[in-house]
């Protein structure tokens, strides 16, 4: 085609080409710039196992990194310089005893298993409150911000209940009065102070706070199928969090406020409702088998599973596997749970009228409590709180259809697509929730940390840039 | 006789709905050059894929042939709602090339014969960018092949009907963003054809005004041959994933129906007008019927299009600069098939205004060289994903898309 092309005109096509090439630049567009509306040059977070960064059953460098409050402050520093913040980290690659994947059951289950944890520096055994088997405390290397005390005060297992328990951070406290190794290891040795005192002194220089606790009160309960400690009480907990939040709050200390998710959004409820594992047993046995379960009130009677009972996800793998049961005089081998005379244990399952609606119940009252009129002897719930202190709160089960922060737990539990990436309530393959059917992965801790930082820059006027949360790993194994 | 022709003006601009969508522009360097305004314009045979009816005014003794090619550079940022980050598109540039002959037969009957690239896209986006897991490059190209017979009623009115044969290839590839690895990746590759009929109709009245309609039928590409492969899938997810299976879809392109005038202002200048409608709602969703593959049952996989009709107003101008060279210009204003709730990255469009110039130089009288640019700016699109709506696989963000199109091309007539 050259040789048809006169000289003139081929350096106008070059110039053409050139000029082509040269206006395919990307077409421009400006991005906003980071805006903070509130000083968060020291953030401090107050909280149990969420908080702290529990992934997998147990507490890793690699979990603390990906806590849902180290992401956010990762967020805090790229906007603002100097916001600094200091977590109780692990070294190296140390951490608690956890949980790692095992594959799936024949039935479909999810399988883990246990690993040692590295960073345990004395095992004691202790008399168990329920059960014969005893509770093994492990205690951890200390944090070498014990000196200091760090911005990150999550604490896994801690209870409201045990805001004021002397000694619960003192090794000498063991086989007395309760510990927890993960805040034993926050303090200095042989400290005594309790949980409260503590957060009262770090609250003095923090400009920023985040509430987030409430639901280890409520989980040792759950987790022995309601077999061990006390039925959940609001009450108490609605105190104790006045207490704490009276504190977090002087001076007028801005700060955010999470509600407690459903109880039934979490794994280890939602992936053994009731009716549901019994179709999926019939259909991997090909059969029409019911499932049973004991009968709260008369010990030894077995009834038909509901929709509103749950089994415990860790008790799901065993469904339907042989088991030697007393029956007359004679022991023989029944599928667990597939047989009226061997139902699935009380410990095993939350049953509805005993166990699940005082749950419910009390996580209601702990979140949302606020009467019209009050008076001076209303225990406010945490709703009714916020609204008196004047701060934003998350609530981890708002729709996202009304906010873009609010797709969690209970819009995971119906999943949902972040960027062409799938999140459900399965552990694993749902990306949200880790092995122990209850803490985050740190993809779960990413969207968190986004409902975070989109209820911040609504309530604080600010335009803190979201983390893309597909670019997290999916587990911190 | 311009006035006569004002009245179109409001009429056409209460339409809000237009064409572009994915097709590629006109098919030829010399009505690029004037707008695409080529229902009623007999300089150039190009006009063969838009109206067969212009055939016949081409009756004459000489063959006519014209041929050449384009590239069309089509490219978008993207800043991300939340994130505030901002990504662009790689570049690619969509290749197209037009051929076009046309001879008379008798006095009154022609024949004809177009093939052309109409639609198409090529979307490439950094393989690590926010919308990963939705798009990370998708490809159409399709080659449509158009044998036209074309009728001359009388000196004034001509009419012509073409078989359309088109061929077209699809490919897709997105990050599996649910798994750590980030080489996990989904391909799609598939590739069909299907048929469609051109019919249009071409008059004068008197020596200055012309006028065009014509309506190409939607074609729909039958893909049989599709091929997914995955890369990157752990071994526990192997039996809800595979590695490998097949699929077949299908992919509408859609119907246009155009009405055109050229008008003669002077011997010099020449005026053309066109209006198109594009039936883009045929394009409701891709729907992808995927074959059981290993332990994995058959499933279909579905993303929602929703395209909507669309309307496009051109204009072009011709000015005989010297007895040897034409230059040409043209506007035109395309609205897109595309709803803001089916804003999705893997082929992003917006309503667009452009401008084009070009120029036709004779090198012999029967010999000449064509060349023409054409810009185009798109409207800034804002797509808000719902996460709980797994049909629209969406990312959160502004989007502005530009395109440039250049054609060089020769025709000759001998």
């Amino acid at each position: 085609m050259k040789l048809f092309v006169p000289n003139g005109l081929r350096r106008a096509g070059l110039a053409a080409s050139a000029a082509l090439f040269l206006h395919a630049c990307a077409p421009n567009q400006d991005t906003p710039s980071p805006v903070v509306g509130l000083d968060v040059s020291r953030y401090l977070a107050v909280g149990d196992s969420y908080t702290a960064g529990l992934s997998n059953g147990g507490l890793t460098r690699t979990s603390q990194e990906y806590s849902f409050v180290n992401l956010l402050a990762r967020q805090f520093q790229n906007a603002s310089s100097g916001a600094g913040f200091v977590q109780p980290l692990f070294d190296g690659n140390e951490g608690s005893f956890r949980l790692a994947f095992n594959g799936y059951s024949p039935t479909g289950f999810l399988q883990a298993k246990r690993v040692p944890g590295t960073a345990v520096r004395r095992t004691v055994l202790l008399t168990s409150a329920c059960g014969t088997a005893p509770d093994t405390l492990r205690l951890l290397k200390r944090s070498s911000t014990a000196a200091t005390l760090p911005q990150n005060l999550g604490v896994p297992g801690l209870m409201l209940s045990q805001i004021d328990a002397v000694g619960l951070g003192n090794e000498a406290s063991v086989g007395s009065r309760p510990v927890n190794p993960y805040f034993e290891r926050l303090l200095p040795a042989g400290d005594d102070r309790t949980y409260f005192q503590v957060l009262s002194t770090a609250a003095s220089s923090a400009t920023f706070f985040s509430y987030f606790m409430g639901l280890d009160e409520i989980m040792p309960f759950v987790r022995s199928g309601g077999t061990c400690g006390a039925i959940p009480s609001s009450l108490p907990m609605k105190r104790a969090a006045k207490r704490i939040l009276d504190v977090l709050t002087a001076n007028k200390r801005p700060g955010v406020i999470v509600k407690l998710p459903a109880i039934t959004s979490l794994p280890l409820l939602s992936q053994g409702r009731g009716n549901e594992v019994e179709a999926r047993l019939q259909a991997y046995y090909k059969d029409q088998l019911p499932l049973y379960i004991e009968t709260p009130f008369v010990p030894g009677a077995s009834q038909r599973i509901t929709d509103r009972d749950y089994i415990l996800a860790t008790a799901l793998p065993r469904l339907g596997q042989p088991t030697p049961v007393q029956v007359g005089s004679t022991t023989m081998m029944l599928p667990y749970g597939r047989d009226s005379r061997n139902p699935v244990r009380d410990a095993d399952v939350l049953e509805n009228t005993t166990e699940m609606v005082y749950i419910t119940a009390a996580i209601n009252d702990y979140n949302n409590f606020d009467p019209v009129p009050s008076n001076a002897t209303t225990v406010f719930g945490l709703a009714g709180l916020a609204r008196i202190y004047g701060l934003p709160l998350i609530d981890p089960s708002q729709n996202s259809r009304l906010f873009d922060a609010g797709f969690l737990f209970n819009n995971v539990t119906n999943s949902i697509s972040v960027n062409g990436v799938v999140y459900t309530a399965e552990p694993v393959r749902g990306n949200f929730f880790s092995l122990d059917f209850y803490s985050l992965t740190p993809r779960g801790n990413g969207l968190l940390a986004n409902s975070f930082i989109a209820a911040i820059n609504r309530a604080y006027r600010s335009n803190i840039p979201a983390l893309d949360v597909n670019n997290l790993p999916s587990t911190t194994e | 006789m311009r006035a006569r022709l004002l009245f179109l003006l409001p009429l056409f601009s209460g339409l809000t709905a237009a064409a572009s969508g994915f097709d590629t522009g006109p098919q030829g360097a010399r009505v690029l050059g004037l707008g695409g305004a080529s229902t009623a314009y007999i300089g150039s045979i190009a006009g063969l894929s838009t109206n067969p009816g212009l055939l016949g005014q081409w009756g004459d003794s000489l063959t006519r042939i014209s041929l050449g090619g384009f590239g069309q550079i089509r490219r978008s940022s993207f800043v991300g709602q939340d994130t505030y980050q901002r990504t662009d598109q790689d570049l690619t540039v969509l290749p197209g090339g037009y051929f076009y002959a046309t001879r008379a037969v008798s006095k009154r009957v022609s024949v004809g014969l177009a093939l052309t690239t109409p639609y198409g896209y090529h979307t490439k986006w950094p393989d690590t960018w926010e919308g990963r897991s939705v798009i990370q490059e998708s490809k159409l190209n399709t080659f449509f092949a158009q044998p036209t017979v074309g009728f001359k009623l009388n000196d004034n009115f001509s009419a012509g009907v073409g078989l359309v044969y088109a061929f077209g290839k699809y490919t897709q590839r997105r990050a599996l963003g649910q798994y750590d690895d980030p080489t996990a990746q989904a391909t799609l590759t598939s590739s069909g054809s299907g048929y469609g009929v051109n019919v249009g109709l071409y008059g004068r009245t008197g020596d200055n005004l012309a006028f065009g309609i014509s309506y190409r039928s939607g074609i729909k590409l039958k893909m049989d041959n599709g091929a997914f492969h995955a890369t990157g899938i752990p071994a526990r997810d192997a039996s809800i994933l595979p590695g490998a299976a097949d699929f077949t879809t299908q992919i509408n392109l859609p119907s246009t129906l155009s009405v055109g005038i050229a008008d003669r202002i002077t011997k010099k200048l020449l005026l053309t007008f066109d209006f198109a409608l594009t039936g883009w709602s045929t394009l409701d969703s891709l729907k992808l019927n995927v074959a059981a593959s290993g332990p994995v049952p058959a499933r279909v996989q579905r993303t929602a299009r929703r395209y909507e009709d669309a309307l496009a107003f051109r204009v072009g101008a011709e000015y005989q600069v010297t007895p040897k060279l034409l230059v040409l210009g043209g506007f035109h204003y395309d609205e897109t098939p595309i709803r803001d709730e089916f804003v999705n990255p893997e082929f992003l469009d917006a309503n667009r205004a452009g401008a084009s110039a070009g120029l036709s130089y004779q090198l012999s009288p029967r010999f000449a060289v064509e060349a023409a640019y054409s810009f185009d700016y798109g409207q800034l699109r804002t797509a808000r994903a719902d996460q709980t709506r797994f049909l629209v696989s969406n990312v959160s963000g502004t989007y502005r898309t530009l395109t440039h199109t250049a054609s060089l091309g020769v025709a000759a007539a001998f």
